[in-house]
């Protein structure tokens, strides 16, 4: 299928698609790259190539935002003092932050 | 001390009966004293002193009338009368007191004045020696409230010039408040509830009671502390970007710590945005303003900090739109360049290429255009999927989430081989799984077809003989 193989080249930009990166960045940097690739697409002016290539990458990094805002638990650290440690930031569930006794006012 | 006694020959005093007494119930002479008693000025000042002291009523009292003839000595006291329809009392206020106290006399004020009476010997005049003045009709919390926040609010302590913008999404977030109590529980639930990306770090402090502005000022330094040791380790992340001073409802008086002049003062001081909800809508604090944004509520406070984000997954749909507008502007650009070519060709071509060139062409793009706009809907299915999720979340919010997916329909329709199909091609497919059949090897015989033509489609079967 000699004809094909340039239309694969278009159709599979495999190369940017599928990066397993996505899933590492943060939602502040996924957002500021969906922007960025939003922007890029809607200047123009590229091969076709990579506007798929960019559309996809699009497409990805926007579910990455979607799920990280609807899977996101509220994480909760409570600052403690802790004698001759200074403080420590405590992982706690929200509903069980405990009174600590204060050191500074009686 | 000792007393002046009297010379033989004077007569018995006239008011040296036993049943005579002193305006404070002590006897001036001993009962049966003959003579007439000359008393030293002194000795009769230190008579009116001890029975001036020796009244209760007199010790501690809280009187009431009306300011006139203010002066206040180069040391600072003041002097000051107090009177009413009959009668004058003068005051003297110390000067210690009267600078702790937010309040000033002034001439014709109704006050209610706190103190003592005392004999002022030099001058033998009897004066009330005031601890505290307060408006009569005015609690004392309000007034010291209206002085301290006119006097800090001079100082510059609540200017608009020095309040600071909130970050827009904190990824960390400071809480200071009681954690017992249900603002804890409600800040948390908004912030989970709106934004549950953040995290929060929580500074336990005691919110109400004389040791509450210690504890607030405590945990406020503490964050700050927190703050500058997650800059100094290189997790700018963790140190909160904004931070919420936060306690429920009450009474003045419950709420008086958030008064206090070193709180409003830390809250000034406090090193990254701060964000005050103390009580409801109604109570406004000294903090409140001197906070960088005042909340009406500790729920309030939460949902000012961070963004909703079901608003955020719409404008994450917008960026969808954006994105495929700018694909389909994409794709129709590159289907005009196309038939450029085609036209191209057309004009080029020998006769007995041109149409084998044509359906090449056309079979092309054709093919190029399903696999893309197979994966623009894919792509806007799997956005429309993970934002329905979210919109789940959100009681009574039926967002337009399907409209990512009508859009791409549309361009199914326009960038389609609809063109193509008219001009007579027919589009082959597998029936089991859609895929184009380029290849008679691709189906082999029995397979189910569909033909896809101009009009509609076809089912159909390839011949069992006609791999042969």
């Amino acid at each position: 299928m000699a004809d094909a193989a340039p239309v694969v080249a278009i159709l599979d930009p495999v190369t940017a698609s599928s990066d397993p990166a996505i899933d590492k960045l943060g939602f502040d940097e996924a957002l500021a790259e969906l922007q960025r690739t939003v922007a890029e697409l809607e200047a123009g002016g590229q091969p076709l190539e990579r506007a798929l290539a960019l559309h996809e990458r699009g497409a990805a990094l926007l579910e990455h935002c979607n799920r990280l805002l609807t899977d996101a638990d509220l994480r909760v650290r409570q600052l403690v003092a802790v004698a001759g440690k200074g403080l420590q930031a405590v992982d706690v569930k929200p509903d069980e932050a405990q009174e600590t006794p204060e050191s500074g006012a009686s | 001390m000792t007393r002046a006694r009297p010379p033989e020959w004077a007569l018995p005093a006239w008011d040296a009966l036993p049943e005579d007494r002193g305006a404070a119930g002590k006897p001036l002479v001993a009962p049966g004293a003959f003579g007439l008693r000359i008393l030293a000025v002194s000795d009769v000042s230190r008579a009116i002193r001890e029975a001036v002291r020796g009244d209760e009523r007199l010790r501690d009292l809280w009187v009431e009338g009306e300011v006139s003839r203010v002066t206040i000595s180069s040391a600072g006291h003041a002097y000051f009368a107090l009177k009413d329809e009959r009668s004058q009392l003068q005051c003297v206020w110390f000067r210690d007191e009267r600078l702790r106290s937010a309040f000033e006399p002034q001439a014709g004020l109704r006050i209610v004045v706190h103190g003592r009476i005392d004999l002022f010997e030099p001058q033998g005049a009897l004066q009330l020696y005031v601890e505290s003045i307060q408006p009569a009709g005015f609690g004392d919390l309000a007034l010291r409230f209206e002085a301290l926040k006119a006097r800090l609010a001079a100082e510059g302590l609540f200017d608009a010039a020095r309040k600071r913008p909130l970050p827009s999404r904190p990824a960390t977030i400071g809480v200071v408040t009681s954690p017992t109590g249900v603002v804890w529980r409600d800040i948390s639930h908004v912030l989970a509830r709106r934004w549950p990306l953040a995290r929060v770090v929580l500074v336990a402090c005691r919110v109400q009671g004389d040791g509450a502005p210690a504890s607030i000022v405590t945990a406020l330094r503490r964050l700050e502390r927190y703050i500058e040791e997650c800059r100094a380790a290189g997790r700018p992340e963790d140190a909160p970007a904004v931070t919420i001073l936060a306690r429920g409802g009450g009474s003045l008086e419950d709420l008086w710590a958030f008064n206090d002049e070193a709180v409003v003062r830390a809250v000034v001081a406090h090193s990254v945005p701060l964000v005050c909800g103390v009580g409801h809508e109604v109570d406004v604090t000294l903090a409140d303003f001197a906070a960088d944004v005042r909340a009406p509520t500790p729920s309030a406070a939460a949902e000012i900090v961070v963004p909703d984000r079901m608003e955020f997954a719409a404008s994450l749909r917008r960026a969808n739109d954006r994105l495929r507008n700018a694909m389909q502007g994409r794709l129709a650009a590159a289907a005009r360049d196309l038939a450029v070519e085609r036209r191209a060709l057309d004009r080029v071509s020998p006769v007995a290429r041109l149409a084998a060139g044509r359906e090449q062409v056309g079979l092309l793009f054709d093919r190029a255009t399903r696999a893309i706009l197979a994966r623009l809907a894919r792509d806007a299915v799997r956005v429309d999927r993970a934002t329905d999720t979210l919109s789940r979340l959100a009681v009574g919010r039926v967002a337009g989430a399907h409209s990512a997916l009508a859009g791409a329909a549309a361009a199914l329709a326009v960038l389609g081989p609809q063109a193509t199909l008219d001009r007579g091609y027919a589009i082959v497919r597998r029936t089991a799984d859609g895929a184009i059949v380029r290849d008679p090897a691709d189906a082999p015989g029995g397979t189910g077809l569909r033909l896809r033509v101009a009009r509609g489609e076809l089912p159909a079967t390839v011949d069992p003989d006609s791999h042969g």
